[in-house]
Order: structure tokens, then sequence, then C-alpha cells
């Protein structure tokens, strides 16, 4: 299952008053660690279906949402909880440490 | 669903000149591909589709505010400054060889690169 793409206009919704933490993947079509990550944050959204949300951010398309954040380096992997950023990875990580940074918001 | 519109791809003529440039660079730098060939492809895409409409090779695997003021300062143009100066490339495009990901390849063929970015 892939996850959500979510826009400059529907994140507020689906990210920032999510009930459940967001794992946020800020993408852009042609960067390579983005593609190796993919699947990765895939896996993650299975492994904890229903304890958390994951949604995708094309950065290309949506760079009100990725400059408000500070997106430099991507991919990067964003923690949302009630609202906040709680916490981030950059580069294309192990499934491992994704998993172990997440664990700390359930 | 991955994302509703298809990127698109560089013209034939960047992503020849940024293939022959990534060998190159790869070969003079001892450093190699990814053993993932479609890392490569990707990022190579990347540099030729911006070589296309910035008129330089900036990094794909950035956010910028604004990418004319980057091309510009220069600094994320390929090869980067992190690259040149201590063989950083986050992209994955150049790895040293005690990179993990690292492969034995410092050569990818074009059509190699177009099967890969045909994927997506």
């Amino acid at each position: 299952m892939s996850s959500a793409q979510v826009t400059d206009s529907t994140f507020k919704h689906e990210v920032l008053e999510s009930e459940v933490p967001v794992l946020v993947d800020f993408w852009a079509p042609w960067c390579g660690p983005c593609r190796m990550v993919a699947p990765v944050v895939d896996e993650i959204s299975e492994q904890y279906e229903g304890q958390i949300k994951v949604v995708k951010v094309n950065t290309d398309e949506n760079p009100s949402v990725a400059s408000q954040y500070g997106i430099r380096s991507i991919p990067t992997l964003m923690i949302f909880k009630g609202g906040q950023r709680v916490d981030m990875v950059v580069g294309a990580v192990p499934k491992t440490t994704l998993a172990n940074t997440l664990e700390k918001y359930l | 669903m991955t994302s509703l519109t298809k990127p698109t791809q560089a013209s034939d003529k960047s992503l020849e000149i940024m293939r022959n440039f990534a060998q190159s660079y790869a070969k003079r730098t001892g450093t190699y591909f990814c053993s993932d060939p479609g890392v490569t492809a990707v990022v190579i895409e990347g540099l030729a589709k911006h070589k296309d409409d910035l008129g330089a090779p900036l990094c794909p695997c950035r956010h910028y505010e604004d990418k004319e003021a980057e091309v510009k300062a220069t600094f994320w143009n390929c090869p980067c400054v992190p690259m040149q100066e201590r063989k950083e490339c986050h992209c994955m495009l150049f790895l040293t060889p005690d990179n993990p990901f690292a492969g034995d390849q410092q050569d990818i063929g074009f059509e190699t690169i177009r099967t890969e970015t045909n994927k997506y």
C-alpha cells in the first residue's frame, strides 16, 4: 500500500489536525535516495497501521509547506504529533532507524 | 498511488551530457555508482532535467526557495562543494568504496537510465 500524497492546501487538515502521530515523507521526483526510502516508508505504514498516519509531500509541487518546515536535503522524514513537529530524520535511513525514532511518539 | 502527475524526463541531449559527466567524474574521484542502478538513473535524470530547465545541473536531492538563485550561487551545482571538498554526495550518485550502498560500476548505459526512469 502506498501512502497518500498531501499538498500545501491539505497539509493543515491531514497532518496538523491529525488525531494520531503523522510521518511525513518530503520527496522530489528525480531524487535517488527518495526512491530508495519510499518502500521503507510504505512498510512502516503497514507495520504501524492504526497507530500512525503516513503521508508524502512532493516538495516541487508544494513549496509552501516545504519552505515552512525548512526542508533542505531530501528525502526528509518528519514526525508530527499534536500539530507540532517533534522529530526528523534526513536521508535514506534503514527501516530500524525510522521505526526506533517513531516508537518514541506512539 | 505514487504521484498524481508523471514527472517529466530530461531531453536526450542533456541526459547524455550528464551521463558522460557522471561516468568520468566517478572515475576521476575513485567513487562508484550505487549498487541499485535505479538510484543512479533517477539522479542523472534529475541533473539533466535541471540542466534543461535552469541551465545548470542543480542537485535534485535538495529543496530550494529559488532554483534560479541557487544556480547562480553555484554551491549545489553538480559536482557540489561538499562532493568536491569531502566526497560527500547525499544524492548517492558518487559513493566512496567504503559506503555500504556502493556498487562496482562507474558506467551506466543511456538505455539503462531510461528503463529505470520510465517506471515513474
